[in-house]
């Protein structure tokens, strides 16, 4: 709530308005000349500065030149007359807001609303997909496509995409696109300690263990009609999952050290950067709670397969950051190609961290963003010396061996299924692995 | 007359923002907190500020400036 300075001479006038704001729910502080509200804010930084341009010791845009530069406060003139507008614009710059005589509760009202998106991305020309998404090319129109589909439904959704690519960016689209009565709750299945999180996710009773010292709503209490948004689900104990299952199939939750359960509904949007292979080669989530859970699967393309989205998403950084900073920066042609020619292993994360970076070394005198002289990650996972794969020198017999090797141990020895997979009959296999002489008939 | 005309429209201009904000608080007042004593007093003042007004214009009515208007248009 806003912390407002109100100056003006009229005492019926501010004795009513102190209170109507106080009805709103703001803090106010009241003053009828311009000498004592000098000294208020000299000692005190308001959020808003409520004045009436005519006072009986001076006009109130004298303690507009009273404030220190840079001041954040929103000023206020009161006015009879539209026209003064025009007039104080030409004086101080655009940045005042007026109320005019005489004043209605939705004129006061209109002065503390804060706009729904910050002023530059408005007027950045990128076009926000679900008020989340950023992006044209076609990878991302199927996105979009999946997510207009599921939001019409009720089905739970697993996003899977490697790390940085945006799944808690595309589980608010998708609860934007829902429409739904509830709340986005946004947990983190890595991030809970294993004695935390049955906890965290269903809530306990007050003394329900040592340290539950009041009574807590789980993060699926929260989510309660809304979206829940399961981050790393594939990092939870294995032994936890059945916990969550039960959950998910009754549609009930109970709070650690409760009698009875809690009806909950709403749509559970899971996410992990592992592959779905990975998911079934490893073990890292139940089968049974896996599809509970993937429903209805969406995959995140990485920023390299999309990467004519890059300007898109420099465009729409550089502008949040211009926004925070109060800046106008730009980027040069040269520097937008270098971003676009990187493979961004870190995806959008890396991106937008790479743009926080060269803004802070920007060039102030060109205004123009200064990139690092490399663009590398140090979680890169691309390494080109690796053993394995094709690279310019290795012999044909070579990379056959390894593709067979690495299917023979994906199928776990399965000589079959090897052969299917590589397109050659049994005979065959069992001929090259003949001649590699590691076979064991 | 300018200077006269603009006196007469800041006295009414006042009390009619009064007004308004009293008429605001009054509504606010009996939605959010039905203080009926409270609501009483601040359309006491919203009175006091109509008999203002009212006398405002009857000052007008009696000055030189639209005195000097109504024989224009005669």
């Amino acid at each position: 709530m806003a912390d407002v300075l109100l100056v003006d001479d009229d005492k019926r006038f501010l004795e009513a308005t102190v209170q109507l704001l106080g009805l709103l729910g703001h803090t106010v502080t009241a003053a009828d000349s311009v000498a004592q509200a000098r000294e208020l804010v000299s000692t005190h930084q308001y959020t808003h500065m409520i004045l009436d341009l005519i006072l009986p010791d001076g006009s109130g845009l004298h303690l507009l030149e009273a404030l220190p530069t840079k001041n954040k406060t929103k000023i206020t003139l009161i006015t009879g007359h539209p026209s003064i507008k025009s007039i104080v614009k030409n004086l101080y710059g655009s940045n005042i807001s007026y109320l005019i005589k005489p004043i209605d509760l939705q004129q006061l009202e209109s002065l503390f609303e804060e706009k729904k998106f910050p002023a530059s991305q408005q007027s950045s020309s990128v076009k926000l997909h679900f008020n989340n998404l950023v992006g044209e090319s076609e990878a991302m129109q199927q996105v979009y496509k999946m997510i207009e589909r599921v939001a019409t439904t009720k089905a739970n959704v697993m996003l899977l995409g490697e790390s940085g690519v945006g799944k808690e960016m595309v589980a608010a689209a998708i609860h934007y696109a829902s429409q739904v009565e509830g709340d986005f709750v946004a947990a983190n299945c890595g991030a809970f300690s294993r004695e935390l999180i049955s906890s965290e996710l269903f809530g306990h009773e007050k003394g329900a263990f040592t340290g539950a010292t009041y009574r807590k709503a789980g993060v699926f209490e929260q989510a309660n009609k809304g979206t829940l948004f399961l981050d790393e689900i594939t990092e939870m104990p294995i032994d936890l999952q059945t916990n969550l299952l039960r959950v998910l199939e009754t549609q009930k939750v109970t709070r650690l050290g409760a009698t009875s359960s809690v009806d909950i509904e709403g749509r559970v949007v899971s996410a992990t950067n592992r592959t779905e292979l990975d998911i079934a080669e490893q073990g890292c989530l139940r089968e049974d709670l896996y599809f509970r859970l993937a429903v209805f699967p969406i995959h995140i393309p990485p920023l390299r397969n999309r990467k004519s989205d890059i300007p898109l998403l420099v465009k729409y950084f550089l502008a949040g950051f211009n926004q925070e900073y109060d800046g106008a920066l730009d980027i040069s042609s040269a520097s937008m190609q270098r971003l676009v020619d990187y493979d961004w292993p870190g995806n959008v994360r890396e991106l937008r961290h790479v743009i926080h970076r060269a803004y802070i070394m920007a060039d102030l005198q060109e205004n123009l963003l200064v990139l690092p002289e490399k663009l590398s990650s140090p979680f890169s996972k691309v390494n080109p010396n690796t053993s394995s794969g094709i690279r310019v020198g290795k012999t044909v017999e070579e990379v056959e061996r390894e593709l067979i090797a690495s299917t023979l141990e994906h199928f776990g020895g399965d000589k079959r299924q090897t052969a299917d997979m590589l397109g050659i009959s049994l005979k065959t296999l069992y001929n090259r692995l003949n001649s590699y002489g590691d076979v064991e008939l | 007359m300018d200077g006269e005309k603009n006196r007469f429209v800041h006295d009414l201009r006042n009390p009619l923002n009064t007004i308004s904000i009293n008429a605001e608080l009054g509504k606010l007042t009996l939605e959010r907190t039905g203080d009926v004593r409270k609501a009483i007093s601040i359309f006491e003042t919203i009175l006091a500020e109509c008999r203002q007004c009212s006398n405002v214009l009857e000052e007008l009515n009696n000055t030189r400036f639209i005195r000097a208007n109504e024989d224009d248009h005669q």
